[in-house]
């Protein structure tokens, strides 16, 4: 490694982790100790906090789980719907392929917080409200953009030659996305999964007003939810314990996938 | 054939994108609040005319463009510097930069909670130090000034890893060559990054500010849990705003008028700066 650079890698780390670090050590604090400064160090660690969190109700799993739910279901759906609507914009004559990518691209840039109005007015209309699946619906959706540009480029990336061959062998256009062409487009299908499954994980706003059962909330809306319950007494280190189980899964998710998240990113913004 | 595949996908978009859209036009001529017992009655432009002589709206676009602009403006330059660092070589360098990539992947509302921790008076870390050094008491999160550098630090720390790896990418597509000839003809390294690094990295912060734009304008998540709006809604965001009048105040006119009203300035915003950027020849096409 070059010396030269070893601070500012470190410098670069402690920004990064410093303030989850800080949750860390909160969530293994005393109550006492995380408002008293003069506990001996020995006397200041606990694993109450966690205790309380999995003797709760609901159980801090069952949040876990939920947004598990509803962000594979939202991976799903939207793999399902974009991957035939990819290939078709791939093959759509030039002109109007830049029309629909440049207002796919309009559509990925959006502020979807903005749309929760009439989302949540179709959820009172479909009486779609606290069902998981349900809300797997209108966050495919909002996924679906960055869906498109990702696995449209993807498909545009494929020789044409391949998909000839494969048609002159027969094959029909079923069977050609299933053999020939989406096995070739595993890596970007990969990318494009993860960035929605992350997407569907960490969204707020359509859940917090389409969610209001306790056993049925997804992790960011519990973890508002405590927020909002009172300012100023926050169980901290409760909460604090929250946040470490809560970025377990997504710390995994990084650092197995870095290199799918970081190519999905890149040519998300690069090809759209 | 081809629409048959397209259709599924493209009904959803328009269903999600589109529809509410067209429902807030329809929404932002009409009282539909407590007073006409939640069913919209027509009431011409009463939401528009309200919507100009609203104080609290201006405002609100106000902080909010402002929040925007600090905030991606510090974030480009801090990603600029991380983008730099990433690009060398050194080992070790894919563990890190997944680490750094960690605050980007996680849910905003959870660290927007930790963050009220961490600048809590009188039991955060800062607080703390602050006694010790004898600054204290620093009351970070009750005056205006403290709480909105706040958020932006809040949001700098989650979007900046995203704007380095785009960067990132931009940078690995320089080729060596141009480093390596402008050695040659005797320039020095720091002119380097100023005469080959930036200029073609120029697209690439582009869009980067474009997207990292329009989301900071939009910005919800953090606001709401991390100050609510407060102190005195000087920390308030337009979303916010929206959303306090469609849940709070059951006014589901207004709130349409004010989130279309939002959309309508901020796509009149990019498209001035794509102008602006374009007068002044810094968007090139970028090949695709």
């Amino acid at each position: 490694m070059n010396r030269r650079f070893v601070p500012w890698i470190s410098l670069l780390l402690l920004w990064s982790l410093l303030p989850m670090l800080w949750q860390l050590i909160s969530s293994l604090s005393t109550a006492e100790a995380l408002v008293d400064g003069s506990i001996p160090f020995l006397k200041r660690w606990t694993l109450v906090h966690y205790q309380e969190l999995w003797a709760s109700d609901p159980p801090f799993w069952r949040y876990l789980l939920n947004s598990a739910v509803v962000s594979g279901l939202t991976t799903l759906i939207t793999l399902v719907l974009a991957i035939p609507a990819a290939y078709g914009l791939a093959r759509l004559p030039q002109q109007l392929r830049q029309l629909l990518r440049w207002i796919t691209a309009g559509a990925a840039l959006f502020p979807y917080v903005l749309l929760f109005l009439a989302l949540l007015e179709l959820a009172r209309r479909f009486s779609l409200g606290n069902n998981l699946i349900a809300l797997a619906m209108p966050y495919a959706g909002l996924a679906m953009p960055l869906a498109l540009l990702l696995l449209t480029s993807a498909f545009e990336g494929l020789p044409r030659e391949l998909e000839d061959a494969a048609r002159l062998e027969g094959l029909s256009l079923w069977q050609r996305l299933r053999w020939v062409l989406v096995p070739l487009l595993a890596p970007a299908t990969a990318s494009t999964a993860i960035l929605v499954f992350l997407f569907a994980w960490n969204e707020y706003p359509i859940a917090l007003t389409w969610l209001s059962r306790d056993d049925l909330l997804t992790l960011p809306v519990a973890m508002a939810r405590i927020a909002g319950s009172s300012i100023y007494s926050i169980p901290y280190g409760a909460y604090a314990a929250a946040t470490v189980l809560g970025s377990i899964p997504l710390l995994l998710l990084v650092l197995i996938c870095q290199r799918q998240i970081v190519s999905g990113l890149t040519n998300g913004a690069i090809k759209g | 054939m081809t629409v048959l595949l397209l259709l599924p996908a493209l009904l959803l978009m328009g269903l999600v994108f589109v529809w509410p859209m067209l429902r807030y036009g329809w929404l932002s001529f009409h009282a539909d609040s407590v007073l006409t017992g939640l069913n919209p009655v027509a009431n011409g432009g009463a939401n528009w005319i309200r919507l100009l002589d609203d104080q609290r709206f201006w405002q609100d676009t106000l902080q909010t463009t402002r929040f925007a602009g600090v905030s991606v403006g510090l974030e480009m330059v801090l990603a600029l510097a991380i983008a730099l660092l990433l690009d060398q070589r050194w080992r070790g360098r894919g563990v890190v930069r997944a680490l750094a990539l960690l605050p980007w992947a996680l849910p905003t509302t959870m660290m927007a909670l930790g963050w009220r921790w961490i600048f809590n008076t009188p039991y955060g870390p800062l607080e703390r130090l602050a006694e010790v050094v004898g600054l204290g008491p620093l009351n970070l999160l009750s005056t205006p000034a403290s709480t909105w550098l706040v958020t932006v630090l809040a949001d700098v720390w989650k979007t900046t890893p995203f704007i380095a790896l785009l960067l990132l990418a931009g940078l690995q597509t320089i080729p060596e060559d141009l480093y390596s000839a402008f050695r040659l003809e005797g320039g020095r390294p720091n002119q380097a990054l100023m005469s080959i690094t930036l200029p073609l990295l120029m697209p690439y912060v582009l869009i980067a500010l474009l997207f990292r734009g329009a989301q900071a304008f939009g910005v919800f998540d953090l606001i709401q849990v991390l100050t609510g709006g407060g102190p005195a809604g000087s920390t308030e965001s337009v979303a916010l705003y929206a959303y306090l009048n469609a849940m709070r105040f059951l006014d589901f006119g207004y709130s349409a008028t004010v989130m279309l009203a939002g959309f309508l300035l901020l796509t009149l915003a990019v498209l001035v700066l794509a102008m602006l950027l374009r007068l002044g020849g810094l968007i090139r096409p970028v090949q695709s």
